[in-house]
């Protein structure tokens, strides 16, 4: 129990001072911090006074009150991503930033769940990783891949936040343009729970460490898009014989038509149109085109090859909602 | 020597019964201090951390003693003063620099000159104004207060009282 005697002796020998009241009225530092007070600081507070009486003037400084402030988890994720990202034949890169908004350190678990209700198709985590050079881009062989077990963040300072890449790559059965999402979750290590959970002893500097009102777990959809492409191959004919007619004659020439066509929002890497010469028939020279240029039959800088074992025509990456046309000719036996 | 600590301890427990009462307390003779002390007025400070207890579907708020808080924690700062001596104490001041961890709740401190400025100026916090981060003025509000200042016009020699107010740990 607190009595007087204390302060009335200090007030005793500071009697007349107003310096004291003077010096704690200066200005202090506004530590103001969007996650709070650190964990860790000591909120002290000293009150004065100053009186008149008939004897004079005199002034009294208050005990000091002082308390500690714990650490408080909190976290924060978002997705950086503003529009789906595109998942092809190479996976999606899904971007999300996940924050300490606690007043202490910490360290958060991270999940990805590509299992989220209005998914169109579940994608496949492929792999997690931190943007160590912190430029938002996923840099493979740069930024820090996160080994299963560990798929956590460093331990983050109050108020620092650092950006999470998923890996996504896309389900046997996805279409072209069906869309998905993924959900990232960051925990505190220390602990969840509802607001006010208190963990005794886990908090910075031996204190206890309080979930904070976002339950120390937060996290955030992020979308991406599948972009497939498909090719179709249309063979077609057409006969011009000696006579100027269209019978299939010894003599006469057949001329093929080979239109393939690549549909969807991908594209497709790496197309040949293969072909072989019919039986009873003869490879005409100098007949290929593609796309109505004639190409060399020999193996040379063009992009064709032709003769009497087929025809081989490189197209190459072509993109979705393209056609390429591959014409040759051969004459009955 | 016995003598002395009965009366010490008497005094105390005058003192307690006044800290007990609501602010601004009558005045209570205490005969024994006065004679300790003359022409003293002294000031203790002490803070609780407001609580709401949900008991039954019934929100109520407890005051209990701090050993830590968080962020956003609410704060009762009380200031309890005590005229132990033999004469009227007048133009009694009581300044309380806002510690920098600490917010003033709106409306905490209601009725009481403010200063937003460090102690140099004061006023009703309604009145004030500080500058906005584009350089022109806005009103002050409960959050831009850096000091607290309370006036008691006379204490009568004996008398108690006390102030509060409420803050949230930033």
């Amino acid at each position: 129990m607190n009595t007087y005697l204390t302060p009335l002796r200090r007030a005793a020998g500071i009697a007349g001072c107003s310096i004291v009241a003077l010096s704690l009225t200066a200005p202090l530092a506004q530590t103001a911090h969007a996650t709070g007070v650190l964990a860790g600081t000591l909120i002290e507070n000293t009150a004065t006074a100053t009186y008149e009486t008939g004897a004079g003037t005199g002034s009294v400084t208050s005990n000091k009150v002082t308390v500690k402030v714990d650490e408080l988890l909190d976290v924060a994720v978002s997705t950086l991503s503003t529009a789906p990202a595109t998942a092809t034949s190479a996976p999606a890169v899904l971007v999300y930033s996940v924050t300490n908004s606690g007043n202490g350190p910490e360290a958060f678990n991270l999940a990805a769940d590509p299992k989220v209700s209005g998914n169109a198709f579940d994608g496949t985590i492929k792999s997690l990783a931190l943007d160590s050079n912190n430029n938002g881009v996923y840099d493979p062989g740069v930024d820090t891949l996160l080994t299963a077990g560990a798929l956590a963040t460093p331990v983050l300072a109050p108020d620092k936040s650092v950006k999470v890449f998923v890996l996504v790559t896309l389900p046997a059965g996805a279409a072209d343009a069906q869309t998905s999402q993924v959900r990232l979750t960051a925990t505190a290590q220390t602990g969840t729970g509802t607001p006010g959970t208190s963990f005794t002893g886990k908090g910075e500097g031996g204190g206890d460490a309080v979930v904070g009102l976002t339950t120390a777990s937060a996290n955030s959809l992020a979308g991406l898009v599948a972009s497939l492409a498909n090719l179709t191959l249309t063979k077609s004919a057409t006969i011009l014989d000696p006579f100027g007619t269209a019978k299939p004659v010894p003599g006469a020439v057949v001329t093929y038509s080979l239109a393939a066509k690549v549909s969807g929002s991908g594209s497709l890497d790496g197309l040949h149109v293969i072909d072989t010469i019919p039986d009873g028939t003869t490879y005409v020279p100098g007949s290929l085109k593609l796309d109505a240029a004639a190409l060399t039959d020999a193996a040379d800088g063009d992009a064709g090859v032709g003769g009497a074992s087929g025809i081989d025509v490189t197209l190459g990456k072509i993109a979705g909602g393209t056609t390429k046309t591959v014409v040759f000719a051969v004459k009955i036996n | 020597m016995n003598v002395s600590i009965l009366v010490k301890s008497l005094a105390g427990s005058i003192a307690m019964m006044a800290m007990a009462s609501p602010a601004l307390a009558a005045a209570q003779a205490t005969p024994a201090a006065s004679a300790q002390a003359p022409a003293a007025v002294s000031l203790k400070i002490d803070v609780m951390i407001e609580k709401t207890v949900t008991e039954n579907g019934v929100s109520k708020v407890q005051l209990v003693d701090p050993k830590v808080v968080v962020p956003g924690d609410k704060l009762v700062y009380t200031l309890r003063y005590h005229n132990a001596g033999g004469l009227p104490a007048v133009n009694y001041v009581m300044t309380n620099p806002l510690p920098s961890a600490v917010l003033l709740a709106p409306d905490g401190a209601p009725g009481t000159d403010v200063s937003v400025d460090g102690g140099k100026t004061w006023g009703k916090l309604d009145a004030l104004k500080v500058t906005a981060t584009d350089g022109s003025p806005r009103a002050a509000a409960a959050a831009d207060v850096t000091h607290i200042r309370w006036t008691i016009a006379q204490i009568a020699p004996g008398a108690s009282g006390e102030v509060q107010y409420h803050g949230i740990v930033r």
